[in-house]
């Protein structure tokens, strides 16, 4: 390994880059922009639930119910109906995604307290909606409850909090009100990051594509030389990307950053160098840039979405996928992210992440390497 | 009848090219379907197993009873016991639990007063917010629970004339609350947009950048022929990865199709035409194959954003709402879930179908007109 000769690749890299200007425009700024869209629309807090009542009972109690309900931006009451037949219509045509039907003896059971009879129904099609119609219902339901029968339980003697008995205090840490925006954003830089490994996949198949590959196998250049060289370039792009990201998490969408800036940039560049050698390896496989670009898609883009925690937790996963997701080096900086953002963690804690990053990165760009000369022939 | 046959010829060349990279043919035709199978695999099914640590200062009877019954929620995993918070604390710091549960020492002696309030502590990890909230749902739930019972044994009221005073729930289209349900289909959106999106968009702009565009203009094609030859590989493709991944679905992930088949596929087909119409002018706005990709990210993205698969479309600012009209793909996943899961019809999607059929006439006059003017 020449450093001179490894600078002369990655100077050629960068006068390709420089020349095609729009390219360059959109390769620095795609990483922010999909940023910017992704936290916009994923991180939606869920509010105004359409819903639609039905209301057997007709007295004064379930009214007063049926208004503490809607109360407030949670529930959007859509519409009194009179059947199911209506319910269920308007679920079909999408108009509304959660009905609450109140039972005939609803205030006549409630005042005996032999329970509050009513029944959510929700569109399992968009589930989100209604699991968090069902939470609003209950815990509406339990302050109703104590309003309407403080006074009862007084007379027998009881305290409100008898029909309550438990009491659980829940909290979250680093997130106290479990807003999706503030784990979501750290999470989402993970998958943005992935693009400029993308590009790197282009490149390589590009100068294959070309014929220009055996030119460069022609000079005195090696294989680890020219896949370094030309991985550096990108890793100055995304690593411009990973300055603006927490500037823009920080001032933007109001996400805390607890932890160390450099080391949060030092990690940061592990991760780049694993997932740009992961674009290298597609590169080297691939014989056209269109083939090149959607295996991308198939081995980056859509797992460093679905695959790597940042929405479904790697837990749940089955056995099998938790090793893949172990794989992919977006998991990994997931953690890493999450960690500095919200948690302020540091090295002491990130190291054996940072490890695997540097082990996955070294493993790619080994296959790589190896399987280039190959390849060529 | 020339016409069809040059048209032919051209497509014929496409699919010529598709043979001498055969990488590209088997992604174009396999991959979304085998990414989808491995997603839907991995990610369609409840949250469970959630590492949680249990910190029981009581060691009762009563205080295993509740750690029992929240693992038999499915929502945890009792990672383990612990002796002390430091060992919770530091578990949060280092992310390796979800959430942590602390029973005080007098949880059981209140429990059995008949005025006691036994107390629980409850401390999920937010910086993952999705496990965090399906935990807090979890325990919330199993408290509500439990409160009916004890409040049953207390206020010694006859089980048979309880009706409860949590809601019941019911889960219409999807009774079972199968995640399948819900996440396939779109996640079959999501990998069909992008095919064909990318598809489209590297008809042309490979051609220019390989400098073979010129070639192809001084052969006796007009405008309109090579847009049709390139056109009809990229919406067979599609149509084939369609079936695919619909069989898919439905025979793996076991989503019905409730509505009519029939109508779907004309619908599909409708829909494949926009997006391509979208596709062939990032190809031509494109000069390399990677500007087409990068665009074709950006594009593909944002209708993403606005299918209603991320977050429902109603709790979005009125903005947004606005806009996500304009999205050929969020009508199409209207489309798509109403007809496989509610078995809706014409009557019902109506409204869909119109905004579609005019964002089709509109993006696709345009694209057309486009198109032609650039390779003119």
């Amino acid at each position: 390994m020449s450093l001179r000769r490894l600078w002369a690749v990655t100077h050629k890299e960068i006068q390709h880059i420089l020349r095609d200007r729009s390219t360059l425009v959109l390769v620095l700024i795609t990483p922010t922009a999909l940023m910017l869209l992704m936290a916009y629309a994923l991180t939606v807090d869920i509010r105004h639930v359409p819903l639609a009542v039905l209301d057997q009972d007709r007295s004064q109690l379930s009214r007063t119910f049926i208004e503490q309900i809607t109360a407030g931006e949670d529930l959007d009451l859509y519409a009194m109906v009179d059947s199911t037949s209506q319910i269920e219509d308007l679920l079909v045509r999408g108009k509304i995604k959660v009905a609450l039907v109140l039972g005939p003896r609803f205030s006549e059971d409630l005042l005996s307290l032999r329970g509050l009879p009513m029944q959510v129904i929700i569109d399992g099609t968009e589930p989100e909606s209604g699991a968090f119609a069902v939470d609003h219902v209950g815990s509406r339901a339990e302050a109703f409850l104590n309003e309407q029968l403080g006074k009862q339980l007084a007379a027998q003697g009881l305290a409100v909090e008898t029909l309550q008995p438990l009491d659980v205090r829940i909290r979250a840490w680093y997130n106290p009100a479990l807003k999706p925006r503030v784990d979501m954003i750290p999470g989402l830089i993970s998958l943005v990051l992935g693009f400029p490994a993308l590009s790197v996949a282009l490149t390589i198949a590009h100068e294959r594509e070309h014929g220009t590959l055996e030119q460069l196998m022609a000079t005195p250049v090696g294989r680890a030389e020219l896949l370094l060289g030309k991985m550096l370039p990108y890793i100055v792009v995304g690593l411009a990307n990973v300055i603006v990201m927490p500037v823009l998490a920080m001032i933007w969408f109001q996400v805390p950053f607890h932890g160390s800036f450099p080391i949060f940039l030092l990690l940061s560049a592990v991760f780049l160098f694993a997932v740009l050698a992961m674009g290298i390896i597609i590169g080297v496989f691939m014989r056209t840039q269109a083939a090149a670009l959607a295996l991308s898609f198939l081995l980056i883009f859509f797992p460093g979405f679905f695959l790597t925690g940042i929405f479904f937790p790697i837990a749940s996963m089955p056995e099998i996928m938790r090793l893949e997701a172990l794989g992919l080096p977006g998991t990994h900086y997931a953690i890493i992210t999450r960690g500095v953002f919200l948690t302020g963690i540091g090295l002491d804690v990130l190291w054996p992440y940072a490890v695997m990053l540097l082990g996955l990165g070294a493993a790619f760009t080994g296959v790589a390497a190896l399987f280039f000369r190959k390849r060529l022939g | 009848m020339d016409r069809i046959r040059r048209i032919l010829s051209l497509a014929i060349k496409e699919f010529i090219h598709l043979r001498k990279d055969w990488w590209l043919p088997a992604f174009m035709l396999l991959g979304g379907a085998s990414e989808l199978l491995l997603v839907g695999w991995a990610t369609s099914r409840p949250i469970t197993n959630l590492p949680l640590m249990v910190l029981d200062q009581d060691r009762s009877a009563e205080s295993r009873q509740f750690i029992t019954d929240l693992q038999n929620t499915g929502t945890f995993a009792l990672a383990s016991l612990v002796p002390d918070f430091a060992t919770i604390e530091d578990a949060l710091d280092r992310g390796d639990i979800n959430a942590a549960v602390v029973i005080p020492p007098d949880y059981s002696e209140e429990m059995l007063a008949a005025d006691g309030r036994p107390q629980l502590a409850v401390i999920l990890n937010g910086a993952e917010s999705v496990p965090g909230t399906a935990a807090l749902r979890a325990v919330e739930g199993l408290a509500r629970q439990q409160n009916e019972q004890i409040v049953i044994e207390r206020l010694k009221i006859d089980p048979e004339l309880f009706s409860g005073f949590v809601p019941r729930i019911r889960v219409w289209f999807n009774e079972a609350l199968s995640e399948a349900l819900y996440t396939t289909p779109a996640e079959l959106g999501l990998m069909l947009e992008f095919t064909v999106l990318l598809f489209a968009a590297l008809s042309f702009s490979r051609e220019r950048e390989l400098g073979t565009l010129e070639q192809l203009l001084v052969m006796p094609f007009s405008s309109f022929d090579l847009i049709a030859g390139k056109s009809l590989p990229v919406v067979l493709v599609g149509f084939f990865d369609f079936l695919l991944m619909l069989g898919m679905v439905h025979f793996a992930f076991s989503v019905p199709v409730r509505g009519s088949l029939l109508l779907l596929l004309v619908l599909a087909g409708g829909y494949l035409l926009v997006e391509l119409s979208k596709g062939l002018v990032i190809s031509v706005i494109a000069r390399t194959q990677h500007q087409a990709f990068l665009l074709v990210m950006l594009v593909g993205m944002t209708d993403f954003m606005f299918t209603g698969y991320a977050a429902p479309v109603e709790s979005m600012p009125p903005v947004m709402q606005a806009l996500a009209n304009l999205i050929p793909a969020h009508h199409w996943l209207a489309i798509l879930r109403g007809i496989l899961l509610k078995g809706s019809g014409i009557n019902v999607l109506w409204p869909h179908l119109l905004w579609l059929l005019g964002l089709g006439l509109v993006i696709g006059t345009f694209s057309l007109r486009f198109v032609r003017r650039a390779l003119d």
